[in-house]
This record gives C-alpha cells, sequence and structure tokens, in this order.
C-alpha cells in the first residue's frame, strides 16, 4: 500500500468540517486561557456556534452530494459518513446545551468540560469517515480518551472516579482486543482498507481477528456480553456525559460496524447472522429483563440502551439496503428521545437533587411540562405509535422480515412488551403518585430549548416520517454497492417456511 | 366539505387535545367546552357520514388517501364501509356523550379531556382504516390512554382500600408493588389491561407482518392485499402459513373483544376506570377487537376464515355464559357491567362464526346497540359512585328515592342492556339468532340462556342498588338534574329507542358492507346479485333475502323476529 500525500484544494474541502471543528477547539481554549472571568455559559454557547457552523457545513456537503476518499481510502466521506457526522454533531450541540446548568457542579476545571466533549466529537467524526482498520483503531482511541475523563469529571464523587475507573480498564482491555484483531486480520489478508477484503477467503486467523474487532465494537455499543462497564460508569458518570455516552459513540460504532459488517465481510453474512442474532436477542432480552429491576433512572436508562442496541442489531443482521437505512432511521429516533430523556433526568436532579425513580413521584403535578416531555421519551423509546421510536422499531421489523428473520423479530416483539412495563412504572411514578414535596419545578432556557427538539424530533419523525426515510434511503444508496448479492442469501435453518 | 368528513371525524378530536395543552387549568368552562366542541364536531360529521352512505353503491365511500411512507408502503389511507360507519358513529355519540359524564371531573380536567379525546380519536381512526399499518397504528395508540385514565382518575376497589390504610403510602408505591399485592388497584388494572392488550397487539402485528412479508406486494393497503395477496397453501410448520396468520391475528385481536379465555383484563379494567373512561372502553374499545378481525382476517383471509371461525363458535359460548355468572355474583356494580359486557361480546363472536348475512349483520348492529346500552350503564354506574364513592352493591339500596331521574334511566338501560323489543339490542340480538341457528344451534341455546342470565343480573343489581332499604349514609346523595348530566343519558337512550323503531337504515348501511364480505366467504351469493337485492330493499322498504339463504323468510324483519323470539321463549 502506497500513501499518496499530495493534498489538493479539492481534497482538503472533504477534511473542511474536521478541520474547522479543530481550529474552533483552539478558539475555545484560548478564550478560556485568556479570559477566565468570562462566565462559563459562554464558552458553551461558542462550542456550540463552532458546532452549528460545522453542521451547516455538512448539511452542505449532503444537498452537493460531496463524495470522496482522502489518504488511501483510509479517510472516506460519503453519504453516510455525513449522516452520522450530523448526528453527532446534533447529539453533542443537545448536550452542551443540557450541560450548561449541570456545569456548576464542577469544582474544577468547568472550561475545558466543554473543550472536551467537543473533542470526543471530533474523534467520532473520523469514525464515521474511518474506513480502514488503522483510522478505525486511532479515531475510537481518539474519542475515548475525552469520554475517560468526561465520566470521572466529578472530582470528589466516588461512583464517578469508580465509573471512570472501570470504563478506563475495560475500555483499554477493548482496545487490546481491537489492536490484537487488526493484527491477524492483517496478517492474514494483507489489506487494512474495507473495501478491499470484500474477496478474501475465511480462515481461522482471519474469522478470530474479527471476533476481537466485533467485541471491541460491541464493546462501544453496549451488547450483551460486553456490556459489563455501561451500568456502573451511566450510573457514576455526570448525567449529561451519560446522555453523551448513551448517543454519540453508539452512533459512531454503528458506522464502523455497518461498514465491516456489509462491505468487509459482506459475502460471510450466512456465517455471521448467527452471531448477530445471538448478540441480539441477548442484548434485548438481557436488557430489557434487568431494566425491571432498576430503581435508578439512570440505571434503568442504561439497560434499556443496551435492549435498543439489541434493536439495532436486527437491522444489521438482516444485511440489506433496507436493515442499513432501518437503523439509521431507529438512531434518529433513538436520538431525540434519548436526549430528551436525559435531559429531563438533569432538570430533575437539578431540582431534586438526586435520580432514582422514587424521586420521580408526583412529577406530573410539579411540573406538568417535564412529566409529558417524560412520558413521550420513555414511550418513543418503548416503541408506541404516533412517536419515532415505533416507526424506527416497525422499520426495523419490516426490513428484518424481508430477510426472514423470524425468531429475531419474534423476540424483538415480545420485548417490546416487556420494555412497556419498566417505562410505565416510572409514568406511574410521574402522574399516578402523588408528591411529597409538591414544589414547582423551574427549568432554565437551555434545557427547555433541549426538550422542545427533543419532543419536536420524536413527534416529527413519528407523524411524518417520509423526509427521514428519504435522507436514510439516500444517505445508504451508493452504499448499497458493496452489499454483495450474496448477502442476501439467508441460512435455511432460520427461514420458517422453505 | 362532504369527502372530507372522515378527516373531521379523525382529526377534531386530536386538534381539541391539541388546543386543550394551551389552556390552563384554571378555567375548566373553557377546558370543558373546547372538548364538547370538539367531540361535537366529530359527531357532526359522524352522522353526515351515516345518513350520506350510500347503501346502494356499497363498498367504501368518503375515501381519503395520503401518501405516507414510500419506502414502507404506508399511505394514510381511510375509508368507511357498512361495518364501520355504525361503529364511527357509536365512538363519536360515546365520546360526546362521555365528555358530559365526567363534567364534574375536578382533578386536572385539562389532562383528563387531552386523553379521553385521543383514546377516542385513535378508536375512531381504527375504524376507518384501510391500511394494516394504521389499523395498528390506531389500535396501539388507544391502549396508552387508557393506562393514564385509569392511574390518575380511576379508583380502587373496595377491598383494596380495606387491605391498605390511608398512610401506608411506602407499601403502595414500592417499584415492586405490583407483583407482591394489590391486585384491587386501579395501577394494578391499568398495568394489567396495557401489558395484556400490548402483549396480543404484538402477536397481531406479527401477523400483519407476515401478510406483508408473503404477499410480496410491499404494501400494508387492505384492498389490494385482499385482491392479490396469495397466502393460500404455503406449508409451514406442519400446517399452512394462512393459519398461522389468521391465528396470529384473531387472538391478538379478540383479546382486546375480550374472547373468554383472554378476557381477565376487561373486567379489572372497566373496574378502575372513571365513568367515561368505562363508556368508551366497553362500548367502542372492545369492538376494535371484533371489527380488526373482520377488517384483517375476514377481508385478506376468507378461506382461512371459513375454516377456522368454529374456533370462535366454541370460545363465544364459555364468554357468554362464564360472563354471565361472574356478573351474577360480583358485588361491584363495574364488576356486574364489565363482565355483562365481555358476556355480552360472546354474542357479536357467536354472530361472526356463524357467517350468514343475517348473523353478520346482526353482529355488527350488535355492536352498534351494545355500545349505548352499556355506554348508558356505565354512565349511571358513575353517577352512583360519585354520590356514594362506593361500588359495592350490598351496602348501597333504596337509592331510587334520592335520585329519581337516574332509576328510571337504569330501567331503560337494563331493558337494552337484554335486549327489549323497542330498543336496537333487540333487532341485533334476534338477528344473531335467527343467522346462527342453523349452524349453531347449541350456541344459540347457550345465547337464549345467557338472555336470562343478563335479566338476573340486571335486575339483581338494579334492586341492590335502587330499591329496598337506603343506607343513611348516602343520605346526601342527589339525582342528575342539570341538562349536562341529564343530556348523555337522554341522547342514548333516544339513540338506543330510536334505532329499535327505525332499524332499517342502520340495517342498510350494515348489510352493505356485509354482503360483499359473506359472498367472499361463503361463496353462496355473487357480489353481483347484491346490489340488485339491496335496490329491490330500497324500493320496497321491506326486507327480502337472497335465495341462498333457506332459513329466513321473505318476511319483514320486524315479524321474523317477533316470531322466532316467541319461539325461543
Amino acid at each position: 500500500m502506497t500513501f499518496v500525500l499530495n493534498l489538493s484544494f479539492s481534497d482538503l474541502l472533504l477534511l473542511l468540517p474536521e478541520i474547522f471543528l479543530t481550529c474552533w477547539l483552539c478558539v475555545v481554549i484560548t478564550v478560556d486561557f485568556v479570559s477566565p472571568q468570562l462566565p462559563k455559559d459562554r464558552l458553551a454557547y461558542l462550542s456550540v456556534g463552532g458546532l452549528l457552523a460545522t453542521l451547516g457545513c455538512l448539511a452542505w456537503f449532503d444537498v452537493n452530494q460531496v463524495s470522496g476518499t482522502l489518504f488511501g481510502d483510509m479517510f472516506v466521506l460519503d453519504r453516510m459518513a455525513i449522516f452520522f457526522k450530523i448526528f453527532i454533531l446534533g447529539a453533542t450541540i443537545l448536550v452542551i446545551l443540557a450541560s450548561i446548568e449541570y456545569v456548576d457542579r464542577f469544582t474544577l476545571f468547568r472550561g475545558e468540560y466543554y473543550v472536551l466533549v467537543v473533542m470526543s466529537a471530533l474523534g467520532m467524526m473520523f469514525m464515521a469517515s474511518a474506513n480502514d482498520l488503522l483510522s478505525v483503531f486511532v479515531s475510537l482511541e481518539f474519542s475515548t480518551l475525552g469520554f475517560y475523563i468526561l465520566v470521572s469529571y466529578l472530582r470528589d464523587d466516588l461512583a464517578s472516579n469508580e465509573a471512570g475507573l472501570k470504563f478506563f480498564i475495560l475500555g483499554v482491555f477493548a482496545a487490546g482486543l481491537f489492536a490484537y484483531g487488526i493484527s491477524l486480520v492483517y496478517g492474514e489478508t494483507g489489506k487494512l482498507v474495507f473495501s478491499d477484503m470484500t474477496s478474501t477467503q475465511a480462515t481461522p486467523g482471519l474469522i478470530i481477528g474479527f471476533l476481537l474487532i466485533f467485541a471491541a465494537l460491541g464493546f462501544k455499543i453496549g451488547a450483551v456480553p460486553f456490556h459489563s462497564w455501561i451500568p456502573d460508569t451511566y450510573h457514576g458518570a455526570p448525567t449529561p456525559v451519560t446522555a453523551f455516552l448513551s448517543i454519540a459513540p453508539k452512533g459512531a460504532a454503528l458506522a464502523i460496524l455497518l461498514r465491516i459488517f456489509l462491505v468487509a465481510l459482506g459475502t460471510f453474512k450466512p456465517t455471521w447472522i448467527y452471531l448477530l442474532v445471538v448478540v441480539s436477542i441477548v442484548s434485548m432480552t438481557y436488557g430489557n429483563i434487568v431494566a425491571i429491576a432498576q430503581r435508578n433512572i439512570k440505571r434503568l436508562l442504561a439497560y434499556s440502551g443496551i435492549a435498543q442496541i439489541g434493536n439495532v442489531l436486527i437491522g444489521l443482521a438482516a444485511g440489506t439496503k433496507m436493515g442499513n437505512d432501518a437503523i439509521l432511521f431507529y438512531l434518529l429516533a433513538y436520538l431525540f428521545a434519548n436526549i430528551g430523556a436525559f435531559a429531563v433526568v438533569i432538570a430533575v436532579s437539578q431540582a431534586i437533587g438526586r435520580d432514582e425513580i422514587e424521586d420521580y413521584r408526583g412529577l406530573g403535578r410539579r411540573s406538568p411540562f417535564l412529566a409529558f416531555s417524560m412520558l413521550l421519551f420513555l414511550l418513543s423509546l418503548a416503541g408506541v405509535p404516533p412517536l419515532a421510536g415505533f416507526i424506527g422499531k416497525l422499520y426495523i421489523f419490516i426490513a428484518a422480515i424481508k430477510e426472514g428473520l423470524y425468531t429475531l423479530i419474534t423476540v424483538g416483539l415480545i420485548n417490546i412488551v416487556i420494555s412497556m412495563y419498566y417505562y410505565l412504572i416510572v409514568v406511574k411514578q410521574m402522574y399516578i403518585n402523588e408528591p411529597i414535596d409538591p414544589s414547582p419545578i423551574s427549568i432554565s432556557g437551555p434545557m427547555k430549548a433541549v426538550i422542545y427538539v427533543g419532543l419536536a424530533g420524536t413527534l416529527v419523525i413519528g407523524i411524518y416520517p417520509q423526509p427521514f426515510t428519504d435522507w436514510v434511503v439516500a444517505a445508504t444508496l451508493k452504499f448499497a454497492n458493496f452489499v454483495a448479492p450474496a448477502a442476501t442469501v439467508t441460512p435455511p435453518s432460520l427461514l420458517i417456511g422453505s | 366539505m362532504g369527502e372530507y368528513a372522515l378527516l373531521y371525524i379523525l382529526f377534531a378530536p386530536f386538534a381539541g387535545a391539541l388546543a386543550l395543552i394551551f389552556v390552563s387549568n384554571r378555567q375548566p368552562m373553557l377546558v370543558r367546552g373546547i372538548a364538547a366542541s370538539a367531540a361535537f364536531v366529530s359527531l357532526v360529521a359522524s352522522l353526515y357520514i351515516f345518513y350520506g352512505y350510500d347503501p346502494v353503491q356499497g363498498g367504501f365511500q368518503f375515501v381519503q388517501k395520503f401518501a405516507w411512507s414510500r419506502e414502507l408502503g404506508i399511505a394514510l389511507y381511510l375509508g368507511v364501509d357498512g361495518i364501520g360507519t355504525p361503529l364511527v358513529l357509536a365512538s363519536s355519540i360515546l365520546l360526546f356523550a362521555g365528555i358530559f359524564v365526567s363534567w364534574h371531573i375536578k382533578d386536572r380536567t385539562k389532562e383528563f379531556y387531552i386523553w379521553l379525546l385521543i383514546l377516542a380519536a385513535a378508536t375512531i381512526g381504527v375504524f376507518m382504516s384501510l391500511d394494516l399499518f394504521f389499523l395498528y397504528f390506531f389500535y396501539e395508540m388507544s391502549v396508552i390512554p387508557m393506562y393514564l385514565l385509569l392511574g390518575m382518575w380511576g379508583s380502587h376497589t373496595k377491598k383494596y382500600l380495606e387491605m391498605t390504610d390511608p398512610e401506608g403510602l411506602k407499601q403502595r408505591d414500592s417499584v415492586g408493588f405490583i407483583f407482591n399485592f394489590g391486585s384491587n388497584s386501579k395501577e394494578y388494572a391499568a398495568m394489567k389491561l396495557v401489558l395484556f392488550l400490548s402483549a396480543f397487539a404484538v402477536a397481531a402485528l406479527m401477523g400483519i407482518l407476515l401478510i406483508y412479508k408473503f404477499s410480496g406486494l410491499n404494501t400494508f393497503d387492505i384492498l389490494v392485499l385482499r385482491e392479490q395477496a396469495q397466502l393460500m397453501n404455503i406449508p409451514v410448520l406442519g400446517t399452512t402459513l394462512d393459519k398461522i396468520i389468521w391465528v396470529l391475528v384473531f387472538f391478538g385481536f379478540a383479546s382486546i373483544a375480550p374472547l373468554w379465555p383472554l378476557h381477565s383484563w376487561s373486567p379489572v379494567g372497566h373496574a378502575a376506570a372513571p365513568a367515561a373512561t368505562s363508556m368508551l372502553h366497553a362500548g367502542v374499545l372492545m369492538k376494535l377487537g371484533h371489527f380488526s378481525i373482520i377488517r384483517v382476517a375476514f377481508e385478506i383471509l376468507p378461506e382461512t376464515t371459513r375454516e377456522l371461525m368454529p374456533i370462535a363458535a366454541v370460545l363465544c359460548m364459555f364468554s357468554i355464559i362464564y360472563g354471565g355468572f361472574v356478573a351474577f355474583y360480583a358485588k361491584d356494580t363495574k364488576y356486574v357491567i364489565g363482565y355483562s359486557s365481555s358476556s355480552h361480546m360472546g354474542y357479536v363472536f357467536l354472530g361472526m362464526a356463524a357467517l350468514n348475512y343475517i348473523s353478520l349483520s346482526g353482529a355488527v348492529i350488535y355492536m352498534f346497540a351494545h355500545a349505548m346500552a352499556t355506554g348508558m350503564l356505565f354512565a349511571m354506574a358513575g353517577w352512583v359512585y360519585d354520590q356514594t364513592h362506593t361500588r359495592d352493591i350490598p351496602s348501597l339500596g333504596g337509592l331510587s328515592n334520592k335520585m329519581p331521574f337516574v332509576s328510571g334511566c337504569f330501567i331503560v338501560g337494563c331493558m337494552a342492556s337484554i335486549g327489549m323489543p323497542g330498543t336496537v339490542n333487540f333487532v341485533a340480538e334476534i338477528m344473531i339468532v335467527v343467522g346462527s341457528w342453523n349452524k349453531y344451534p347449541l350456541q344459540v341455546i347457550v345465547a337464549m340462556l345467557g338472555i336470562v342470565l343478563t335479566l338476573a343480573y340486571l335486575f339483581k343489581m338494579m334492586r341492590g342498588l335502587f330499591y329496598g332499604p337506603m343506607n343513611q349514609k348516602y343520605s346526601h346523595a342527589h339525582d342528575a338534574v342539570a341538562t349536562v348530566d341529564r343530556l348523555p343519558l337522554l341522547m342514548m337512550i333516544a339513540i338506543s329507542i330510536g334505532f329499535g323503531i327505525f332499524p332499517m337504515h342502520l340495517y342498510e348501511v350494515v348489510r352493505s358492507g356485509v354482503d360483499p364480505l359473506i359472498a367472499r366467504i361463503t361463496h353462496v351469493v355473487p357480489v353481483a346479485d347484491n346490489s340488485e337485492g339491496l335496490k329491490r330493499v330500497q324500493d320496497d322498504a321491506t326486507v327480502t333475502e337472497h335465495p341462498a339463504l333457506p332459513m329466513v323468510s321473505h318476511q319483514p324483519i320486524t315479524q321474523v323476529s317477533e316470531a322466532s323470539r316467541g319461539g325461543q321463549e
């Protein structure tokens, strides 16, 4: 492999969002250094401004269908990458707005918080574009670095420290697995770029290598059996960081998983489908059943996130363009519902100081707006019409039933019912139980904005999904060429009726 | 405006709910006014489609179609046929009545009306969906408002209140509470209702997805699927695919109906719900089950329906008898009415199972009739509960002194529920009985027994509530005197009796929907003969039967009914 490093201006254009964001990051840091007296929320708005500009640039790319590859195919900018970048930036903006109030809890380094969040976002933007195992590894570690610090940002809080340590040790372990996997794959195939691997033969070394890579990415998205860090880390981390952690890295890691499974391993679908079916079933069932026993809302959302990832993997197991579309659509629905739900959690914990489910009793009286929003977000996560989550789940089921994955769909449908139970337990606390302390809860402006965005997304996607389905279908259009025809063959044992 | 009537019916309650969000709870009259006007728009438009529906032309009318998602083949496709039209009308009547029945709700009035309107709109949406996706969409959407309505404004049973001291908050509200005890609480009822209905709804969804997959048409459009879907004779797991789909769809939707072994959520839910919710729940929500079975299983899988519908004929006997006996021994007013509803829904299943023009028309009319009758009973049980704060029949009595108007209406409600001649229930019951006699004589005998049982438990309850010695504790109870309190009762009574005396338009509308359906299922009468037959009906205003149906003579419907009723009793 030879790297051609003569970058032209048009090549640099592809990198423009990342370059711009990097420069902006430096600006934010400098402003923080130069005027330490500046209120920290100004820094937040400054970061949001930069992120919005980047978002605008990416939207312009998307409209004008800018695409191309850089650095010998290491970096690819196609419409799917643009989709994931917009997704990540959207999540980052919402998280920064939701953390403005919360940042006052940090004793030190309040300005750097925003820098770290944006830095992680930058790393994940590279992940969305990574088209080769090395760039995946580098960008993955780059983005995770920020998270290691962010998770333990509450310096004096033992739970936060524990969360950071757990996340760090397991994360480093996953990184080791990933590196080992890369070395095995490279040893077997001599290739690193995904699109070059399509014609490789399955050898034991290659299979083990990809299993290790899957394990590392499974750690990122929190699929069972790689989920063990999730509950404690989500619980201990500062809530805005938990919100960020529950959305953005999952999106970025799914971008990589889609590229690996559908491009690099497209021809091996009859083999890997078993892996995905098993992981998906176990994730959904484990996540939902354990969530029933939770008493802390953050842990509940952590387990519900594990179950949601199981749902997403149904789409991946379908292994078709439609499955791919469905995953993107589902992520959009999940973004608004999950960020919204965490925003409500932050707002409530600002007022009450705790986030046990018991503390939500009577929220419907104390703050009808928060309770109603939380209700819609939870129902969207559960998959109740007319909310976004329902269309997302149905999209995934339709994609999967076209491939004949009946077992998976049956388990998925049963899990909808199980999940409804624990979401409704929260609803019961909010609406049916009377509050002990009926004082109303006040919400800050930025927080309201985040919740409104979440509500708008959840309702609009649910009631009028056409523009969004159009978008995801267009996003994977070029990508569909890589989905090998052989990939649509399903092993007969999974089909009933053939 | 005529062609948009369905949109008005469907979206007026949604618009009302949306408008209510921006109104403060401090203006209760404004809140009620908005809710009532939204329901009124819906009611007027429903009356318009009911009387504007042309039974001679038949088929789906007032059709509206908007593309919704190209990738998934979904369109917001609305239209009503002769089966949907009376049910849409029943829903809007009960919504309108329900808003007045809940006029005195003080706690979070605005939220109550928002959820009530959403519940009714979702129900109406099912009755007019011609797209499987939207049928499921509205079906599932109607479940969640029930949870909040039951949980927030519902009431516990007497047993539950005895089990918990008022200060026992800690024990009541622990997360594990639902599993531990308190199966008599409203929270339990609400959760059970949602989980039960969702669990069976996803079974139906699986059936719908299988139809989507194996039809290969990439559409959820019921009209396209019923013409073009080739679902027969695909071997699966030792049986055929169409049977699996049918069973999933049938039992998925029969849970809300509720058919006998799947009924247990229903009386608990009825009992816990506030009056207006019980009315909508028993009046129209349960009919979603029958309607969806007709719309999905009957339309798309006619052959399988003919083959498997005897299942319903067997189970409906248990529904009728079991529900009747439990209602007889129940001591809680709402349990009695709840179990009576689930018993009466057995009649609808009997009418559906016989697969005959008269019996299925009877079943559809029965759905309409039962909506009115049970609506009245629940409204009055709600009134009694509001006045006395108890639903325990043994502790009540002699209330007719205090509330002569309500007790008078209650008699009418009981009569309607029993199927007294002069009420629309009589027309429906007699059609079911006559239509099913040839095919299922045993079931018809059971059904007659069920009528006797109905008589017994309703009279027993009436005596327990309104006659006999009065408990002085309830001497403060007063009658429904205000117009808003009397209006819903009088409206439902007028409709029940009005259609009982003049059932022809209702009958013709229903027949125009039932005829092509039964012709497809039984192949007895070709569809072409049908419209002609209906024309004749229009001309001489008497009911003539198709020659292929042996057991109904060429007599006007009222004579048939009275003759056979005399014979049966």
